[in-house]
């Protein structure tokens, strides 16, 4: 097989490994700064993160979130990126962004769209009229947006597809698109390409698919076409099977996972970056997230509530006023939720602080190899403490890379929970 | 105390100069504009925001955003808990303690209700529909929520039908009544003030006559002594402040349409306002962008408009700020483009970067008016602003924001919900394309978590 050299721009420093599980730690120098790793990144889906000002975002300790190519390709398009100078100025952001490659969103998006070997064939969502999403297409696009780092473009089956054929054959199509974006990709010394492992839920293919892409590369690997509704346990073998297989010194970025008990069963697997549009969309519905789980300002419980929504939480909403905070009570927060998109602003800034901590949590307890004991708290906090059983899928895959939680757990393998496959 | 001093007395060519000051605040020269709020919020801005990015002195906050609890429970804004005599009102919007608070029983603009005043209360609208507060009850809310002022209730019929003589006495004799029960709940047993709030008086939108009873007894040894300003709903009532209370600061809650009825407004005496058309303009999608005194090179032919309208495609990879020399948050870090995208995306930040600029130009105008005032150069800058910017705001050629809940007129409790909506994975797709919308304002926690958007958590 030909062997494709890419130019990097970015370098993976590693700082700690878990002695336990196969968590790690690093420093991920990317070309707007460094960002920590293991980190989670919001979702910013047409340059802006919900109403928030990129002085907000920068507040909640973000410095890598994502923008969706599909959306910026629709507006304001690519003519006018070119324009301005790409997504960074667009927006003012000086920090780094991620953009995915638009193929999930219009497969999932538009009910019409077809994959063939040459692209993803749709009708335009303004005038009906026929078009072509090739990998060519989209790594110019992502050239034109400027992202720190782009995804390669790939066939996308849902892992539920009963179909191996099918998934077989996406699964080879995407290795095929991923030589298309290497040639396709203009900026490889300022822009760095993350090829997508997939394969569905079948093993072999995922390794098959690991060998053929890891043999291109790419400054960093994405693990893809998962979070579409499997079963836990399927993901995480997948997850456990594919870091196995890649190299050390690479990023490895698991696409659409943002669940606190997802994101650290997956860190412990060996997983490194995330991204999901759920703590945001979960803010707009008044949810908030919690360390004991998911608290609805909404609901009237909170009218008179006069207690910030987590008070070990110290994003600028929570932390009190003699902090510097500005320590708003749940009962302000329920009298204006769903009323004022301030409600929606001051609660996405907690979510994303909420899991961007979380994620600083982890990485220290990783540094001080301690990170078994950080899994124990946290899911003592999440279920034990509120009278619930640790789903079994989490314990079994915890206790494959040697977490015990068998005594936090329920007794029966019932479990069959799916993750929240969202794309935006 | 509250202080106010006037700098400057008005004089033929321009109007007064003034500073209030109140322990702890802010101090706020006058002519100047404060937040007109929306259940506590300056619509589209989180209290860090309005904290970081503006800097406004003051806020106005109307009671009848608080209150849809009562009467079958106590409304939670009652229940905040207050730390060394700090105001609940304060507190419970997370406002920074060093602004000042003035409350009113009606927003501003407020929603002309149905049902009229009677004799002891007024009608006002809530978040669930119309109900009256009787004026004991509004004063008894004053004195628990410790507005630095209070507006006093004014009996006045916002639809502004026809409107009877016999009608007109009453409207005189109720503002008076009610304004006395005000006083009495806001001063200590000893006549003092203490943190009580202060009390700024209703002038009627009517003939000086009709209401001149009731301004008699504003001049009563009693009441002098503890009115500490005026509100007008319109300026030309200004006219009807006895001359021994001329000293005493004004505030209007009258709605200019643009800043060129805003000076007249100026011109006429008004100290403080709440300017809703930033509020008008921001929903719009208009970059507000003028300046007091207007620039001095001719300006060609044709005036200019008074604002940008950020929907027009013409701005679409245009990087320049929204308003040439302006030096907002928003101007300064980013450009029309990305306001017209986020327009044309319907991103909530759009109107926050609008929120931002257009208070940042309504303050740049009021500091202008003031070093206009004194320089007594007021007159003259009023009339070359006329000559040199439109007569008003130019219509937007966008829509608005999503409808929020207070824009819905409520008919009141009971009724169907609006927009019942399931958020299925199905529908996934569709949604996403809406993003931006809030949910339904009546959708509640049980009808979130049987659309599968997570659990609820008590
Ligand atoms: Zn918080
Ligand atoms: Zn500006």
């Amino acid at each position: 097989m030909e062997q494709m050299r890419m130019p990097s721009a970015l370098k993976y420093e590693l700082l700690a490994k878990c002695s336990t599980t196969k968590a790690r730690t690093a420093i991920l120098h990317l070309p707007h700064g460094p960002v920590q790793l293991p980190m989670f990144m919001p979702v910013a889906t047409q340059a802006s993160l919900k109403g928030l000002t990129p002085d907000q975002l920068e507040s909640t300790g973000c410095r890598l979130c994502l923008n969706n190519t599909y959306h910026l390709g629709l507006k304001p398009g690519q003519a006018t990126l070119d324009a301005i100078g790409g997504a960074h100025k667009l927006q003012s952001w000086p920090h780094n962004i991620l953009t995915d490659s638009g193929g999930f969103q219009m497969v999932s998006l538009l009910k019409l769209a077809k994959v063939t070997e040459e692209g993803v064939r749709f009708l335009s969502p303004h005038d009906g009229s026929p078009m072509l999403l090739t990998p060519e297409h989209s790594i110019s696009l992502q050239n034109s947006i400027g992202s720190d780092i782009i995804m390669q473009l790939d066939d996308v089956i849902a892992t539920t597809s009963p179909d191996l054929a099918r998934m077989e054959e996406a699964m080879y199509r995407s290795v095929r698109w991923l030589d298309r974006c290497i040639a396709a990709h203009k900026m490889p010394e300022s822009q760095n390409l993350f090829c997508i492992i997939q394969g569905g839920l079948d093993l072999n293919l995922r390794k098959e698919c690991c060998k053929e892409m890891v043999a291109r590369d790419t400054p960093g690997i994405a693990i893809g076409g998962l979070s579409g509704g499997e079963a836990k346990e399927s993901y995480c073998k997948v997850v456990d099977t594919c870091t196995s297989l890649l190299p050390e010194n690479k990023p490895r970025y698991v696409m659409g996972i943002g669940y606190p008990a997802d994101l650290l069963v997956s860190v412990a697997l060996g997983a490194d970056m995330f991204d999901c549009v759920w703590p945001t969309r979960t803010a707009r519905f008044g949810n908030a997230i919690v360390p004991s789980g998911m608290l609805n300002l909404r609901h009237a419980s909170n009218a008179n509530s006069f207690i910030p929504i987590d008070d070990t939480c110290g994003c600028p909403a929570c932390k009190p006023k003699e902090e510097g905070g500005l320590g708003l009570t749940r009962a302000f927060i329920h009298h204006i939720a769903g009323k004022e998109t301030a409600a929606a602003h001051i609660l996405s800034m907690h979510n994303v602080w909420y899991l961007l901590n979380l994620m600083k949590n982890a990485r220290q307890a990783i540094l001080d190899d301690r990170f078994p004991e950080f899994l124990r708290g946290f899911f003592k906090q999440l279920y034990t403490d509120n009278g619930k059983s640790v789903e079994r899928w989490a314990v079994d895959a915890l206790k494959g890379v040697g977490v015990d939680l068998e005594d936090m757990a329920e007794p029966t393998a019932s479990a069959t929970s799916t993750i929240d496959g969202e794309a935006e | 105390m509250l202080a106010f001093t006037i700098l400057k007395a008005a004089t033929a060519a321009a109007p007064r100069l003034g500073r209030l000051a109140l322990p702890g605040k802010k101090i706020i020269d006058t002519p100047c504009f404060i937040g007109n709020t929306s259940r506590g919020v300056v619509p589209h801005l989180s209290p860090d925001n309005l904290h970081a990015k503006t800097s406004l002195g003051g806020v106005y906050l109307a009671l009848e955003d608080f209150i849809e609890k009562s009467p079958e429970a106590v409304p939670p804004i009652f229940q905040t808990p207050s730390l060394n005599n700090a105001s609940p009102l304060t507190s419970y919007c997370g406002l920074p303690h060093d602004i000042l608070t003035i409350l009113g029983a009606r927003r501003t603009p407020p929603v002309p209700c149905a049902k009229a005043n009677t004799n002891t209360a007024v009608s006002i609208l809530t978040s669930v529909g119309f109900r009256q507060v009787d004026a004991t009850d509004y004063a008894a809310a004053v004195q628990r929520l410790k507005p630095d002022i209070a507006v006093g209730l004014a009996d006045i019929m916002y639809d502004k039908g026809q409107i009877s003589s016999k009608r007109i006495d009453k409207m005189g004799d109720r503002t008076g009544a009610w304004t006395r029960t005000l006083i009495q709940y806001c001063q200590d047993d000893d006549g003092e003030k203490g943190s009580l709030p202060h009390i700024f008086a209703p002038i009627l939108p009517i003939e000086s006559q009709l209401q001149s009873y009731y301004i008699n007894q504003l001049l009563d040894d009693d009441l002098k002594h503890q009115v500490s300003g005026f509100t007008v709903y319109d300026a030309e009532s200004l006219l009807h402040i006895p001359q021994e209370l001329s000293a005493l600061p004004r505030l209007a809650l009258s709605e200019p349409n643009g800043p060129t009825k805003l000076l007249l407004e100026i011109s006429l005496g008004v100290d403080i306002f709440t300017v809703p058309f930033i509020g008008t303009a921001t929903d719009a999608g208009i970059a507000l962008d003028f300046e007091f005194p207007p620039p001095s090179q001719v300006n060609g032919n044709s005036p200019k408009p008074l604002g940008t309208d950020g929907w027009l495609d013409e701005h679409a990879a245009d990087t320049s700020p929204l308003a040439p020399s302006c030096e907002c948050y928003s101007c300064r870090n980013h450009h029309r483009a990305f306001l017209h995208h986020l327009l044309s995306a319907r991103e909530m930040l759009a109107w926050v970067l609008l929120q931002i600029h257009n208070h940042r130009i309504l303050d740049q105008f009021f500091a202008g008016v003031r070093k206009s005032i004194a320089k007594d150069t007021f007159e003259e800058d009023k009339a070359a602003f006329e000559k040199y910017y439109e007569p008003e705001l130019r219509d937007t050629t966008g829509q608005g924001p999503r409808v929020r809940g207070y824009q819905f007129k409520s008919e009141g409790r009971g009724e169907p919900k609006k927009n019942p909506k399931a958020y299925g994975r199905l529908d996934d797709a569709r949604e996403k394309f809406a993003e931006g919308v809030l949910p339904s304002p009546n959708a509640d926690a049980e009808d979130l978590e049987r659309a599968g958007m997570g659990s609820v958590v008590l």
